[in-house]
C-alpha cells in the first residue's frame, strides 16, 4: 500500500496500458464474426508494462524515449483519453492535454465558432465560455474579422495560434505537452513560451515532451526516459538527458 | 452527481449536433432545404412510376410520402451514426469526452431535422389529404421509439465500424437493397403470402405499419405492431450501448 505524498500531483503505480488492435483483411473480419463471443475479436499489445511514477507540484517535468517507447500513450492516459488495463493513476487537479495542435477544429466554421465548440469541449461553460472569447482573441492576436472568417482559409500559423490560443486560455492544474510549441512565427513562438513560464508562476504543473534536448533543459529540471513501456531512468534533468543521448550510441 | 454528468453530456451534444447542422448545408445554396427536397425528389418519382400501378389505393401520394419521411430519417442517421466515430477521431485521440457524445450528436442532430422538415410535410399531408384526429398525435411516441432503435443500432455499427471499415462499405451497399425491400412505394400485402415472414423480419416493416397506421389510416396501431417495435428499440439501444461500452477502449487505438 502506497500513500499518496501530499507534494504529488500525480502518482501512477504499476501501470498496465495496452492497445486493441483489429486486424485487417478478409481472415480477420471472417475471425471476428466467426469468433464473436467465445474469444476476443482484437488482439492486444502491451504499450505500457508497469510504469512507476510521481510527480511533484508545480514542477516542469520532461518526458523523452524513443519513438514508440510510449510517450504519447503514457500522456493520453494521464489525460484521461485511455483507460489503462491495470495498475493505479492519482491525479490532482485539472488536466489540459495539448496533445495535437488543431486536432477538432472544424475548417467549414469561423473562428468564432471554433472557439465555442472547443471551448466547449474542454470543459468551458456558459459566462466562462463568454469570457475567454476575448481572452482568446487578444491571446492569438486575430482580429475580429479574421475570426469571422471560415478557418480553412486561414493559413497554418493562424491555424496554430487559434488552437493554442484555446488550448491555454485557462490556467490549469497539469499542463500536458507533446511537442506542440513547434508552430507559428518567432514571435508567437515566445508568446507561447511566456504563457507556459506564466503558468509554471501561477503553480501549474507540466509535462513536456519533446525530442529537444535544449528546449527540455531550458523548461525543465527533472525528467524520465522511456524505454519499452517502462522507466528506465528518472532524476535531474541533465543526468537523465545524458542517458537519453547515450541510448542513441 | 449523476445530475451534473447529464448535464454536461447533454451540453456536449447539443454543441455537437449544432455544429453537425452548421456543417452539413455550410457551403450549398439551398442548405436546410434540401433536407425537404430528397424525399420530395423521390416523392414525384413514386407518384409518376406507381400512381397507375396502385391506382387502387385512395391518397396514394400520401401513402408514399409518410413512408418517404421515415425512411429518409432512418437512412440519413445511420450513414451519420455510423460514421460518427471515425469522423470525431482527432478530438476522441486528444480531448477526454465521454465518447458516446458522438453518435448521441450525430443523432439528436438528424432528429432535429426531421422534425424541422416535418412542419412543411404536414401541411403537404394535409393537402394529400390526411386527416386530424386524436390518433396523429401518437406520432409523438412514435417518433421517439423509432429513434431509440436508430441510435441502437447505428451506434452497434458504428461501434464495429471502427475496427472493420466494412460496416460502412456493408451500409452503404444494403440501405438501397433495404429501401425497396421495406415497403415504402408499395403495399405490404402486395407480397404473396409465402414470403410474409420474411419481410416482417425487416424490422423497418413494423415502424412503417406503425407510423401509416398511424398518419394514413387514423387508426390506433395493432397492440402487436406496439410491442414489437417498443422491443426491437429497447433491445437494440440496450445491445448498441453495451457493445459501445465494451468496445471503446479499443478506440484510440484503431482510429
Amino acid at each position: 500500500m502506497i500513500i499518496m505524498n501530499e507534494d504529488f500531483v500525480i502518482s501512477v503505480r504499476d501501470l498496465y496500458v495496452n492497445f486493441w488492435i483489429s486486424g485487417t483483411g478478409v481472415n480477420s473480419f471472417k475471425d471476428a464474426v466467426m469468433l464473436f463471443g467465445r474469444q476476443r475479436a482484437l488482439q492486444k499489445k502491451q504499450v505500457l508494462k508497469g510504469l512507476n511514477l510521481d510527480i511533484k507540484k508545480g514542477e516542469c517535468f520532461a518526458l523523452m524515449g524513443k519513438n514508440g517507447s510510449g510517450k504519447s500513450t503514457l500522456l493520453r492516459t494521464l489525460a484521461g483519453i485511455i483507460t489503462p488495463e491495470k495498475g493505479s493513476i492519482q491525479i490532482r487537479g485539472t488536466v489540459a492535454p495539448l496533445l495535437a495542435i488543431g486536432a477538432g477544429l472544424e475548417h467549414e466554421l469561423s473562428g468564432y465558432d471554433n472557439i465555442r465548440i472547443m471551448g466547449t469541449l474542454i470543459g468551458l461553460r456558459g459566462k466562462e465560455l463568454k469570457e475567454s472569447v476575448q481572452t482568446i482573441k487578444n491571446f492569438s492576436e486575430l482580429s475580429h474579422d479574421d475570426l469571422s472568417m471560415q478557418i480553412k482559409r486561414y493559413s497554418a500559423g493562424m491555424m496554430a495560434r487559434l488552437a493554442f490560443s484555446i488550448s491555454v486560455c485557462r490556467i490549469p492544474d497539469i499542463l500536458i505537452v507533446d511537442e506542440a510549441l513547434s508552430v507559428g512565427d518567432q514571435g508567437f513562438q515566445e508568446k507561447c513560451a511566456h504563457r507556459i513560464n506564466e503558468m509554471k508562476a501561477a503553480g501549474t504543473t507540466i509535462i513536456y515532451v519533446s525530442h529537444s534536448l535544449t528546449e527540455l533543459k531550458r523548461i525543465c529540471t527533472r525528467g524520465a526516459c522511456l524505454e519499452n513501456g517502462r522507466i528506465a531512468k528518472i532524476g535531474p534533468i541533465d543526468e537523465v538527458g545524458m542517458f537519453y543521448e547515450q541510448s542513441f550510441q | 452527481m449523476l445530475f451534473y454528468k447529464i448535464k454536461n453530456l447533454y451540453q456536449l451534444v447539443y454543441t455537437i449536433a449544432l455544429k453537425n447542422i452548421k456543417v452539413k448545408y455550410k457551403n450549398s445554396v439551398l442548405g436546410y432545404m434540401w433536407s425537404l427536397l430528397h424525399p420530395l425528389a423521390y416523392l414525384i418519382i413514386f407518384i409518376f412510376v406507381f400512381s397507375q400501378a396502385f391506382a387502387n389505393i385512395e391518397r396514394y401520394p400520401l401513402y408514399a410520402l409518410v413512408g418517404l419521411i421515415f425512411w429518409t430519417y432512418f437512412n440519413n442517421s445511420m450513414n451519420q451514426i455510423i460514421n460518427s466515430i471515425i469522423n470525431n477521431a482527432s478530438i476522441i485521440k486528444t480531448i477526454a469526452l465521454p465518447n458516446i457524445l458522438f453518435p448521441l450528436s450525430a443523432a439528436f442532430a438528424e432528429l432535429v431535422t426531421m422534425l424541422l422538415s416535418l412542419i412543411p410535410f404536414f401541411s403537404l399531408m394535409l393537402f394529400f389529404g390526411l386527416q386530424i384526429t386524436w390518433h396523429t398525435a401518437l406520432v409523438v411516441p412514435a417518433i421517439f421509439v423509432y429513434a431509440i432503435f436508430t441510435i441502437g443500432i447505428g451506434t452497434l455499427m458504428g461501434t464495429f465500424n471502427v475496427f472493420f471499415r466494412d460496416i460502412g462499405i456493408l451500409w452503404n451497399t444494403l440501405s438501397p437493397a433495404l429501401f425497396y425491400f421495406t415497403p415504402i412505394a408499395y403495399l405490404s400485402n402486395l407480397i404473396p403470402e409465402k414470403y410474409q415472414a420474411f419481410v416482417q423480419a425487416n424490422p423497418l416493416y413494423h415502424y412503417m405499419t406503425l407510423f401509416r397506421d398511424i398518419l394514413f389510416y387514423n387508426q390506433m396501431p395493432s397492440s402487436r405492431t406496439i410491442i414489437i417495435t417498443c422491443l426491437m428499440a429497447f433491445v437494440t439501444f440496450t445491445v448498441g450501448l453495451f457493445m459501445f461500452n465494451r468496445y471503446k477502449k479499443g478506440f484510440v487505438s484503431n482510429l
